[in-house]
């Protein structure tokens, strides 16, 4: 009886292990999948991840916000997913209607919960923006065509140098 | 103080008129087939043998009068016998054993130098025999060692319980033997497995602990021990032929040639012996085609092993190999942007087109001599001299080439006594002198000098042993420095029937090599500067562990609790030095420097479980390794975390199921994905767990072998280092012709 129940073990592993075997593994990774109607490129990660990361997401502004209300109410996408975040680089790619962007940035976003108003600040920071290849001290200006993707809209994150939303905008609201 | 020198004299004198006493016979097992590699000796004494290929053994100098003779063999019941020897002649023999699936290997050599027949070790030991080398008809040793429990091979580098990780070939903690005699590079310290052919192993043996208090330098995480092929008495001729083809990429889109890469080589081996002489010679080559884009390779080898009974009592092992290989270099698999990356964001089997053109030139050889004499059945000694060399071209464009030559010289002499049943004595001094001439790691020499001994003692039923190690360290003839590894172990048999209780706790170290020491190049844009200041890496490793007896006739299980402190290992650094000094701006510029400034801890759980649910048809292992490890970086508290490259959870499933002539078997790992990996932020970070199934199949008719076999069957796609694309489905057929 012991011996049959160690057969049925040892099959049962067999299986599992085949089963296990067929899944997963390293898949081919568009940069710019065709459909996309948005930008993409690579994030180079430096700096050490905190612990308290949740995420990273990747947002962009029409126009250069100037306060707290704006940062939330006009990002887009305005709910965003996270994209990618390692030690190194990956490639990213974010759906974005088509329209002309003054400030692409990386957000980090600590653990807890988003509620689309000002207090969100709290847990966010600006890790890094896409930046003017001509000028490099100022934010890079992005156009998405419509029906069309921009790629190689590459840039740094600094997780060592996560900056409130205060640097760069108002929030005497909150 | 008259007793003692009585009792030594007693030891080393040599017993009147016992050279021409012989025992011989042959092992078979219960179907009257020989069994090769039985082990046959007398347990605490100097004298055992192993069968050749016929199942002959023979045993001496053997004392007059009724001996207890003990022969056992890997998957066999062992046995033993009183052999009556006449006092002026030979006696004759013969041995049956039962299978016994579950039966643990007969003899250790590894764990405490003396071959220790019958006695569990008290640390870790892995076997491999040529069995299980056979059967998976692998061309490589590291593919056979890589199938081991605990054990995980990371592109070339040994990783036993999580002890190296992966440092692109600048060292091993890990210590390789062949035949006893140590075989890290004198340059970098890393490990070439292919200096001998597969064909010519008769057993690896893998010392999961640290293992300097006998072999001092490298033993920090371990050491596996190579034993080459005894030559048999007689005439014999073997051919392997082996062939196979890699599988494509599964993707259209990772899709980097038209046709089919394939792979192919051949060994011949003739070996002709009496009972006073025997020689050997194995020529061979192999070539690939690789699985990625320049991943040709050339292989092509020779070896050669002797043996002289130059007294009855002392015998005479000389052996030797050169390997050449010359093979294109995928250095890291492209990058968007770095290739026609078609849209992706890499491409695996393709790499940058910067890096096309990149080979190496590896040729590497050695020369050794073994002299033991059998002085009585208590007392032996054994001297050793060796050579290694090593020399390597790199071609790196655009940035141009890198070569190195490098020397390892070793001498040992040791004594083993064995003063009663219950006690063995190994006393021993070694020397090994490494010399390099490089255009990156410039002229150097580095010296060791190394005194050690070790006692095994038996108390009651538990049997204890005790030992250190002393060596000196000194670097282009400067000032010696010193380092102390101590070791303790202890076994105690909890039952009858094998069940055993084993303990030890133990110092390793590992010296810097002269690669460490004076590296001058460039690595991801960044100069690597030399660090001559470097001190030896120490580690303190505890081990406790228990087998059990076979359970219910069909199991037996095998778990250890290891934990291991580690100071001072070496670790690329990037530091800011000030470019010029006496500007009024600092100009502070980014080196990487190798430095001593790691702690780590590395704890875990080693388990296995042995079965034989249909006895003589089917056997399997399970095997489990959990690792956690931690490390801390002085100077640096953003650094703690795991050590890089070593996996926290390691499985191996293994099954062989046999019918006659023919066997099928099955290999399964999985390894998880690891959490750290060195050079963060420089290198693309993708990676995934290993899920690797390999199938194989084999018949067996007289002296011809056929061995199917067919590596990660199911083409998983999986990188164990970053921007290395690991091996895709491989299939290979080998024949062997034994006469």
């Amino acid at each position: 009886m012991l011996r049959i129940a160690v057969r049925i073990a040892g099959v049962t592993l067999a299986a599992a292990a085949i089963t296990i075997a067929c899944d997963g593994g390293l898949e081919p990774e568009r940069i710019c999948p065709p459909s996309l109607v948005g930008l993409c490129g690579t994030l180079r990660f430096r700096g050490t991840i905190p612990d308290s990361t949740d995420n990273v997401f990747i947002a962009a502004y029409v126009t250069f916000p100037q306060t707290c209300n704006d940062l939330i109410n006009n990002r887009k996408p305005p709910i965003p997913g996270s994209v990618t975040y390692t030690d190194s680089a990956a490639a990213y790619s974010v759906a974005l209607d088509p329209a002309t962007y003054r400030w692409v940035l990386a957000v980090w976003k600590k653990v807890g919960n988003l509620t689309l108003t000002p207090q969100d600040t709290a847990l966010l920071r600006v890790a890094g923006y896409y930046r003017d290849p001509a000028d490099t001290t100022q934010p890079g200006i992005v156009t998405i065509p419509a029906g069309g993707t921009v790629g190689n809209i590459d840039f740094r994150v600094e997780f060592d140098s996560l900056r409130p939303a205060t640097d760069f905008v108002t929030c005497t609201a909150q | 103080m008259h007793r003692a020198i009585t009792a030594l004299l007693l030891l080393v004198a040599p017993l009147p008129a016992v050279a021409q006493r012989v025992l011989r016979g042959t092992v078979r097992d219960t179907h009257g087939v020989p069994i090769q590699a039985a082990i046959v000796g007398v347990p605490n004494t100097t004298l055992f043998t192993q069968t050749d290929p016929q199942g002959h053994y023979r045993l001496t100098p053997l004392p007059a009068g009724d001996v207890r003779v003990r022969v056992a063999a890997i998957g066999y019941l062992p046995t033993a016998a009183s052999v009556s020897v006449p006092a002026a002649d030979s006696a004759i023999a013969d041995f049956t054993l039962e299978p016994s699936p579950l039966e643990l290997p007969p003899l250790d050599v590894v764990s405490t130098k003396v071959a220790r027949f019958g006695d569990r070790p008290a640390t870790s030991v892995v076997q491999i025999p040529a069995r299980d080398i056979d059967q998976r008809a692998v061309n490589t040793v590291d593919e056979a060692v890589d199938k081991a429990a605990g054990i995980q091979m990371l592109n070339g580098q040994i990783n036993i319980r999580g002890s190296t990780g992966y440092v692109q070939g600048l060292n091993s903690r890990v210590l390789l033997l062949v035949d006893g005699v140590p075989m890290n590079q004198g340059d970098r310290g890393g490990i070439n497995w292919d200096v001998l052919p597969v064909d010519q192993i008769e057993r690896v043996d893998i010392l999961k602990g640290a293992g300097s208090s006998l072999y001092g330098s490298a033993a920090l995480g371990g050491v596996v021990n190579l034993t080459t092929r005894d030559v048999p008495d007689g005439l014999h001729v073997r051919v392997r032929l082996t062939g196979g083809a890699y599988g494509n990429p599964p993707h259209e889109v990772w899709r980097f040639r038209d046709g089919t890469g394939l792979e192919g080589g051949g060994d011949v081996s003739g070996s002709y012996g009496t009972a006073t002489f025997g020689g050997r010679f194995a020529a061979g080559a192999r070539h690939s085609d690789g699985y990625r884009e320049q991943d040709d390779g050339d292989h092509w080898q020779i070896a050669t092993r002797a043996r002289w009974q130059a007294a009855p009592r002392t015998r005479v092992d000389m052996s030797g190999a050169w390997a050449v290989d010359h093979y294109d270099v995928p250095l890291a698999w492209c990058r968007q942007g770095e290739c026609d990356d078609r849209g992706q964001s890499f491409q695996p089997f393709k790499i940058p087109t910067a890096s096309l053109g990149a080979w190496t030139d590896s040729r590497k050889g050695y020369v050794a001599a073994q002299a033991r004499t059998v002085v009585s059945e208590r007392f032996a000694w054994q001297a050793r001299a060796s050579w290694f060399r090593t020399n390597f071209f790199d071609q790196r464009p655009p940035t141009g080439s890198e070569f190195g030559v490098a020397n390892r010289f070793g001498a040992e002499l040791r004594a083993e006594a064995h003063p009663d049943s219950t006690r063995t004595v190994l006393v021993g001094g070694e020397v090994t002198y490494s010399d390099v001439t490089s255009d990156i790691f410039e002229n150097h020499s580095q010296s060791e000098f190394a005194a050690y001994g070790e006692s095994d003692q038996a108390v009651g039923v538990v049997r204890f042993n005790v030992g250190a190690r002393i060596d000196f360290l000194a670097v282009d003839g400067g000032s010696l420095s010193a380092v102390v590894s101590p070791r303790l172990g202890g076994t105690m048999p909890t039952d009858h029937s094998g069940g055993v209780l084993r303990a030890s706790i133990g110092r390793g170290f590992r010296a810097p090599t002269i690669a460490e020491r004076f590296v001058h190049t460039f690595a991801e844009g960044l100069e690597v500067i030399p660090n001559p200041n470097l001190r030896p890496e120490t580690a303190w490793s505890t081990e406790l562990g228990y087998t059990t007896a076979p359970l219910f006739r069909m199991l037996r299980l095998d778990a250890a609790l290891f934990w291991t402190e580690a100071r001072e290992l070496i670790e690329p650094r990037l530091i800011l030095i000030e470019q010029s000094p006496n500007d009024s701006i600092p100009n502070l510029v980014p080196k990487i420097q190798l430095q001593n400034v790691t702690r780590a801890r590395i704890a875990g759980l080693d388990a296995a479980i042995l079965a034989a649910p249909i006895p003589d048809r089917l056997i399997a292992t399970l095997s489990y390794t959990y690792l956690s490890t931690r490390r801390q970086v002085a100077g640096d508290t953003s650094a703690a975390g795991p050590l890089a490259f070593r996996p926290r959870h390691l499985v191996t499933l293994s099954g062989d199921y046999s019918l006659g002539a023919f066997g099928v078997g099955a290999d399964f790992r999985y390894a998880s994905r690891v959490e750290r990996i060195e050079l963060e932020g420089f290198v693309d970070s993708r990676r995934v767990p290993v899920r690797v199934l390999d199938l194989r199949a084999g018949w067996k008719h007289g002296p011809v072998e056929l061995r199917l076999l067919a590596a990660n069957v199911l083409n998983y796609m999986y990188n164990l280092v970053p921007q290395t694309l690991a091996p895709v489905r491989t299939v290979t057929v080998t024949a062997v012709w034994s006469h």
